[in-house]
């Protein structure tokens, strides 16, 4: 996307179009699907488990600051990992009920906010050359923006 | 992982104990005799069949979409998954358009000069951090370019860092995979995004105010 040298892009709308759209699948079959697939079958496992249960009594009291349930905090710990998995784990306790759009408004700039730091550590901090003394730092500063966002939203929904 | 590991050692045709383990496992896992164990639902939490889950079905085929209702597991969530393929797909191509007419270029033209008053960093990193909105990758590079170059310090490599680190490839990741959310917001797409936005600075301004109280030896040498 970035590197936009002039002979090699068509200069037509449509074909510009279809490039975009061409990569738009290959982000819905190579990183969405494997990991809504998997966020779905982890939510199934803890469900049946009974792990979610457990999970949303303890966290309850801290979700409950971000108007948010318990259970909430799956999606907030699978983000750290990685954005697609968490918003799968966001999606599939929508189908189970156990969120609603509500809870999903408040938790969509936090997913990002905080979303797939664990890789972006190798891709953005690595290959930056950031110092690591200040990686926690950096890593702590998001995680603050993302609790922030969660406060605010719930002024907007 | 187990799975991968056995493989590994059994190309060297050497078995641990944990390849051994691996394979019990492997043999449990898909034999289907955990699938209805009396008294011991859990357990069926370790069984291939369970699972697999299955398909939605079309409880009220007048607003069911191919998904259905009901759905579990991996079924349930790789239907889902495909569903949200069109919306990906429209949302990258108008992107692709939009960035093609010069957004990203009127984007950097604006922000540029808010980054000396509020980040103290100089108007040059304004490219390297409007191409972290777009692609991590690229906005990564582009930093490792100015500092190898000589054309920020090192307290504004870090400044930088901590904007581009929190909410990296911002509105690529938004209307790729946020897209599946969409449906179920309760406020206007563009909300989150703008917050979103906000916070990026509020996080860099943080990072910049302990750098210049807790880290402030770190950077004497340099200015």
């Amino acid at each position: 996307m970035s590197n936009n040298a002039k002979p090699a892009t068509p200069s037509n709308p449509f074909d510009i179009f279809v490039i975009g759209a061409r990569k738009g699948f290959q982000i819905a079959i190579n990183n969405l699907m494997p990991n809504v697939l998997m966020a779905y079958v982890i939510a199934e496992i803890l469900n049946l488990v009974g792990a979610m249960q457990f999970i949303g009594k303890i966290f309850a009291p801290m979700m409950g600051i971000f108007g948010l349930p318990g259970e909430a905090v799956t999606v907030l710990l699978t983000t750290w990992l990685s954005s697609s998995a968490g918003t799968g784990v966001a999606v599939s306790l929508i189908a189970k009920g156990v969120l609603n759009g509500t809870h999903a408004s408040i938790l969509i700039p936090a997913l990002f906010l905080m979303g797939a730091q664990l890789q972006y550590m190798g891709r953005l901090l690595g290959v930056a050359d950031t110092p690591k003394k200040y990686w926690p730092l950096l890593m702590l500063a998001s995680i603050i923006n993302a609790c922030i966002a969660m406060i605010v939203m719930r002024f907007f929904v | 992982m187990a799975e991968e590991k056995n493989t590994q050692s059994a190309s060297e045709w050497k078995a641990g104990p944990g390849a051994y383990v691996a394979l019990i496992v492997a043999i449990v896992f898909f034999s289907g005799l955990l699938m209805k164990v009396d008294g011991m639902k859990w357990l069926s939490a370790f069984d291939f069949t369970t699972l697999g889950g299955t398909f939605g079905t079309m409880k009220e085929p007048a607003k069911n979409n191919f998904m259905g209702a009901g759905g579990i597991s991996a079924r349930a969530g790789f239907l889902f998954a495909l569903s949200l393929a069109p919306s990906v797909m429209l949302a990258l191509g108008f992107l692709e358009i939009f960035t093609h007419y010069g957004a990203i270029k009127a984007a950097h033209k604006l922000l540029t000069p808010l980054l000396k008053p509020l980040l103290g960093i100089p108007g040059l990193t304004g490219l390297a951090l409007i191409t972290d909105l777009q692609s991590t990758d690229a906005g990564a590079a582009l930093t490792k370019e100015l500092y190898d170059a000589k054309q920020i310090t090192k307290k504004d490599l870090v400044v930088m860092s901590a904007w581009q680190y929190s909410g990296a490839g911002m509105i690529s990741n938004y209307f790729s995979i946020g897209v599946a959310l969409f449906t179920f917001l309760t406020v206007p797409v563009i909300i989150p995004l703008v917050l979103m936005f906000v916070l990026k600075f509020v996080g860099a301004i943080f990072v910049r105010i302990v750098l210049n109280t807790v880290y402030k030896g770190d950077f004497q040498d340099e200015q």
